[in-house]
């Protein structure tokens, strides 16, 4: 689309090399955006390399020979798949629970003007400058005083999870809540609909996909965590923990495997919504 | 419902902030205090006494103020990176990629589903010194016939840079992706570059992320270990590194509490000259 | 060969007074570790923490061949935990409860005697004593390991395995490395050797080299040791202190020598034929992992695996597998009668030529707080 004052301007450049830069620019971004993706997954595809490996012996650091053994007897490991339903039972839980509530609370802060309000932000902040360690062991002591209510396991990791996922959430939702067009809302609301109507039909939509990317991140945090969940598990084990405990000696293939089947069945999840969106699109297309 | 809440408008924000603030209190602030309370003790394990003991901080601060710097001046480097590398990958997928964007949002935190010590271990089989990537270095001279990437600061925030992405692209990912693209167009209709775009129009809206996704990315950084203890030499031991050992190595739990108050002050005190550097309301909304 | 034991012979022998034991009937209404220790009774289940791979294994229906047996003849199912990957992880994890007088819920767990916490943990009265009517097998206690400065009448422990500390060098990436000197001096292993972030391990090494003693271990001493260390971290002859994770770095070349557990290497060298190990010339170090009784776990029925464990015959199929230095005499000639390659094997069942040329480190400085302090400062922390 040429405008008047593009058609003023005399072309100096002979046309080839400005198509060619042209190419350039208009792909270095998507170049750029895949090579960097490719950075991000280096150490997996390492991972899921090393999981089809046949090792001679206890060390799974040199390669082989190709097997599909440890894909077959994946939960061969003693421990492993507890570890990981664990794991998977307590990320999704937390990240469910924290996403409410952190989402909540950065609609109170940044919506309202209230007293307390830099109090309540600097408490947000605080449990992601504090040290794991410190976290999990403070934490520790908290249970270790309150035995009648708090015994060590399964519900004290769901609780530490929570704890320190909150902060992200808020985080992360109120970088969306900032810009938000607060003139959607009130256009709703002139229009007849209650604060909460407005709120379910107006906000909470457009606020999801942030709240879906700080799902995102709480869930990651929370199915990685080592240290905090190491002092508060008792005898429970996730898949950090174990995996920490038993790459003390070696890791074996199966873990390589179930970290390796996690991402591939993830990443095969958000091609199925790619695939779901591009029919559903076409379908629009084709109905009009 | 929705009459309720018009009725206690001023109700409101501490009925939101409510159930969180609780929980926080709960496991966190009490817990800090534990914490606190242990930072003013004195003596040896198990048999520690309070005695308000303020050298604790004193001495703590005097001794692991290099640790402090260290840490801090990782942290930077390695958040400005993340900003850096994720800026353009986090604008591309939020305009350009279309239907893949949620696609592309999954590879950026796939890397914790691997957890952080598998990670690190293919990372030291990358970057391991009789390996493709060194070797490739050594080729071209970038590093000399000995030379390594292992064990050297470069490992140490390189490491922290690839753990921390995700909370750097994701905050950023979530405020240009309400960047309304015909805010854009109407700049180039108003006979703006491309850059001239970017520099006034998405950059400036983008601003609550970056500083979202910064502060998300330093703050952990600076109080993180393991990147240190796996991929560094002693030279480069973290604060974080110092108060694990006092904790338990040491059983100094007093000055491991101390040092975990003096880290999360400064902290504070770092947050809080960004925040005027800034401009309050884009901290805080 | 030992005689198969039913439940009734062990309670017997265990009788004097134990009388309680003899009715089976009682012990279910006595139930869990309930207030006072459950040093009386024996029970039905047994909680085991210990490190990872560090018992036998059948592959191929992964289950653990001795305690099915110790399970068969005496009724009492074990549960495994191999949670323990660190001494100070994992004390950390459990001195929150037993400061506060609680229990972990574990019968025996398993602490190295090269680290501080054995002896913390009998000082402050956190163990349950054995019951030693329990364990008769307890004559089979090598003698090196009857009396250790933490525990001098074995009233709280019984070794587990036992482990050496040497030299493991990549024959691919320098010749044999055979002193701590040549590790610390040689221009050729700059930037390529580790030391061990283990005091009693890196500094005990140090220090024989130099000539001193590390069974008896004085300021003076110490302090030449740590400066010796910390010249060759300065200089960046150690490129880092490792726990086990220079197995890795070792196989790939990223290392050319590093200090290393005997047991380890074992398992090494079936991955990776180029790799050596050897005892250094001024002498090498011992450790011992150590079963305990914590607070509130049943003493009689950790006794009694215990006391399993002390046969010869279970300790050789335990050593054969962990590949680590059992402390049961006789089970040497026990493996030989089924698997002589292993039985002569001087790693796992080292001669007493070899057993001359290692040392314990001096458990008095392990708890020391100001060696700690510097050893962390060395370490960089």
């Amino acid at each position: 689309m040429t405008t008047a004052a593009e058609t003023l301007v005399p072309r100096s450049r002979p046309r080839a090399a400005a198509r060619a830069w042209a190419f350039v620019k208009r792909h270095a971004l998507t170049v750029y955006a895949l090579l960097v993706c490719a950075y991000l997954m280096l150490p997996i595809a390492v991972v899921i390399l090393f999981s089809f490996n046949d090792p001679a012996g206890r060390f799974n650091y040199v390669w082989e020979g190709f097997t599909f053994d440890n894909w077959i007897e994946w939960d061969s490991v003693l421990g492993l798949r507890d570890a990981v339903v664990r794991s998977l039972e307590i990320g999704l839980l937390a990240t469910l629970v924290a996403t409410v509530l952190g989402t909540l609370m950065a609609m109170g802060i940044v919506r309202y003007h209230f007293l307390g309000r830099g109090a309540s932000n600097v408490l947000v902040f605080l449990p992601m400058s504090t040290p794991e360690i410190v976290l999990g062991a403070s934490l520790l002591t908290l249970f270790l005083n309150t035995t009648a209510v708090f015994q060590l396991g399964f519900w004290t990791i769901f609780i530490a999870h929570v704890m320190f996922i909150v902060s992200f959430i808020v985080v992360t939702v109120k970088a969306r809540l900032i810009g938000f067009d607060r003139h959607l809302e009130e256009a709703a609301m002139d229009l007849g609909a209650n604060e909460w109507t407005t709120f379910r039909k107006v906000t909470l939509p457009l606020l999801a996909p942030a709240m879906l990317a700080a799902a995102l991140l709480g869930f990651a945090l929370s199915i990685d965590d080592f240290v905090i969940t190491y002092f508060n598990a008792g005898g429970t084990q996730t898949f950090p923990v174990f995996v920490w405990g038993i790459a003390r000696v070696s890791v074996p293939p199966q873990v390589n495997v179930v970290a390796s089947a996690i991402f591939l069945i993830a990443i095969g999840l958000a091609l199925g919504n790619v695939l779901w969106q591009y029919r559903s699109a076409k379908r629009t297309q084709g109905a009009t | 419902m929705g009459s309720f809440f018009h009725r206690h408008r001023g109700l409101t924000p501490y009925l939101l902030l409510a159930p969180g603030l609780a929980w926080l209190a709960i496991f966190f602030l009490i817990p800090l205090g534990f914490l606190g309370y242990q930072s003013l003790q004195s003596g040896v394990f198990p048999n520690f006494e309070f005695t308000w003991e303020f050298a604790n901080f004193t001495d703590a601060l005097s001794t692991y103020r290099e640790h402090l710097l260290r840490s801090f001046l990782y942290a930077a480097i390695a958040t400005v990176a993340c900003l850096v590398l994720a800026y353009p990958l986090v604008y591309w997928i939020a305009f350009k990629a279309g239907p893949w964007r949620n696609l592309f949002l999954l590879f950026i935190v796939a890397p914790f589903f691997v957890t952080y010590l598998i990670r690190t271990l293919a990372w030291l089989n990358i970057l391991a010194d009789e390996g493709p990537v060194v070797g490739f270095l050594r080729g071209i001279h970038v590093l000399d016939e000995d030379g390594r990437l292992l064990a050297t600061t470069f490992a140490v925030v390189s490491g922290i840079t690839y753990n921390f992405f995700p909370f750097m692209a994701l905050p950023l990912y979530v405020s240009l992706e309400q960047i309304d693209p015909r805010l854009l167009e109407a700049a180039k209709d108003l006979y703006a570059s491309s850059t001239q775009a970017f520099l006034r129009v998405t950059l400036p809206l983008s601003a609550p992320g970056i500083v979202a996704g910064t502060l998300l990315t330093f703050i952990p950084a600076a109080g993180d270990f393991i990147n240190a203890a796996l991929l560094g030499t002693p030279k480069q031991a973290m604060i974080g590194n110092v108060i694990q050992a006092k904790f338990l190595e040491s059983l100094d739990y007093p000055t491991a509490a101390s040092l975990s108050f003096i880290l999360m002050a400064t902290i504070l005190v770092a947050l809080l000259v960004y925040a005027r550097i800034v401009g309050t309301e884009k901290l805080t909304g | 060969m030992n005689p198969r034991m039913t439940r009734d012979e062990l309670l017997r022998r265990g009788a004097a007074g134990t009388a309680l034991l003899a009715f089976p009937s009682l012990l279910a209404a006595c139930g869990g570790g309930g207030g006072g220790g459950g040093e009386d009774e024996l029970k039905d289940v047994l909680n085991f923490a210990n490190w990872p791979l560090y018992i036998d294994v059948d592959e191929k229906t992964k289950t653990h061949p001795t305690l099915e047996e110790f399970t068969k003849q005496t009724g009492i199912t074990v549960n495994y935990f191999e949670e323990i990957n660190a001494n100070a992880e994992y004390f950390a994890k459990v001195q929150g409860p037993l400061s506060q007088g609680q229990g972990i819920d574990r019968d025996i767990f398993v602490f190295t005697d090269n680290s501080r916490f054995p002896g913390l943990l009998v000082n402050e009265g956190w163990v349950e004593k054995l019951n030693k009517d329990l364990i008769p097998n307890m004559v089979n206690l090598v003698d090196a390991q009857a009396s250790p400065p933490f525990d001098p009448n074995r009233d709280y422990s019984l070794p587990w395995q036992s482990g050496m500390t040497g030299i493991a060098w990549n024959e691919d990436l320098t010749g044999p490395v055979t002193s701590i000197e040549q590790l610390l001096e040689d221009p050729k292993l700059k930037g390529k050797m580790t030391m061990l972030t283990e005091m009693a391990d890196s500094v005990g090494l140090v220090m024989l080299q130099a000539g001193d003693d590390p069974t008896a271990v004085t300021d003076e001493t110490f302090n030449k040791a740590i400066a010796t260390v910390q010249a060759a971290v300065d200089s960046g002859q150690i490129r880092r202190f490792t726990g086990n994770d220079y197995a890795q770095p070792l196989t790939n070349g990223d290392l050319a020598a590093a200090l290393a557990w005997s047991g380890d290497i074992v398992q090494l060298l079936s991955s990776n034929p180029k790799l050596k190990w050897a005892i250094p010339e001024a002498g090498g170090m011992i450790w011992t992992d150590n079963m305990l009784i914590p607070q509130e776990g049943s003493a009689a029925t950790a006794s009694t695996y215990m006391n399993s464990v002390y046969d010869p015959a279970v300790a050789a199929q335990i050593a054969a597998y962990v590949n680590y230095v059992t402390p049961v005499k006789g089970a040497k000639e026990e493996l030989a009668k089924t698997d002589p390659e292993t039985a002569s094997n001087p790693l796992i069942f080292p001669d007493d030529e070899t057993l001359a040329q290692v040392s314990q480190f001096d458990s008095a400085a392990l708890d020391n707080d100001e060696y700690i302090t510097l050893w962390q400062g060395v370490l960089g922390q």
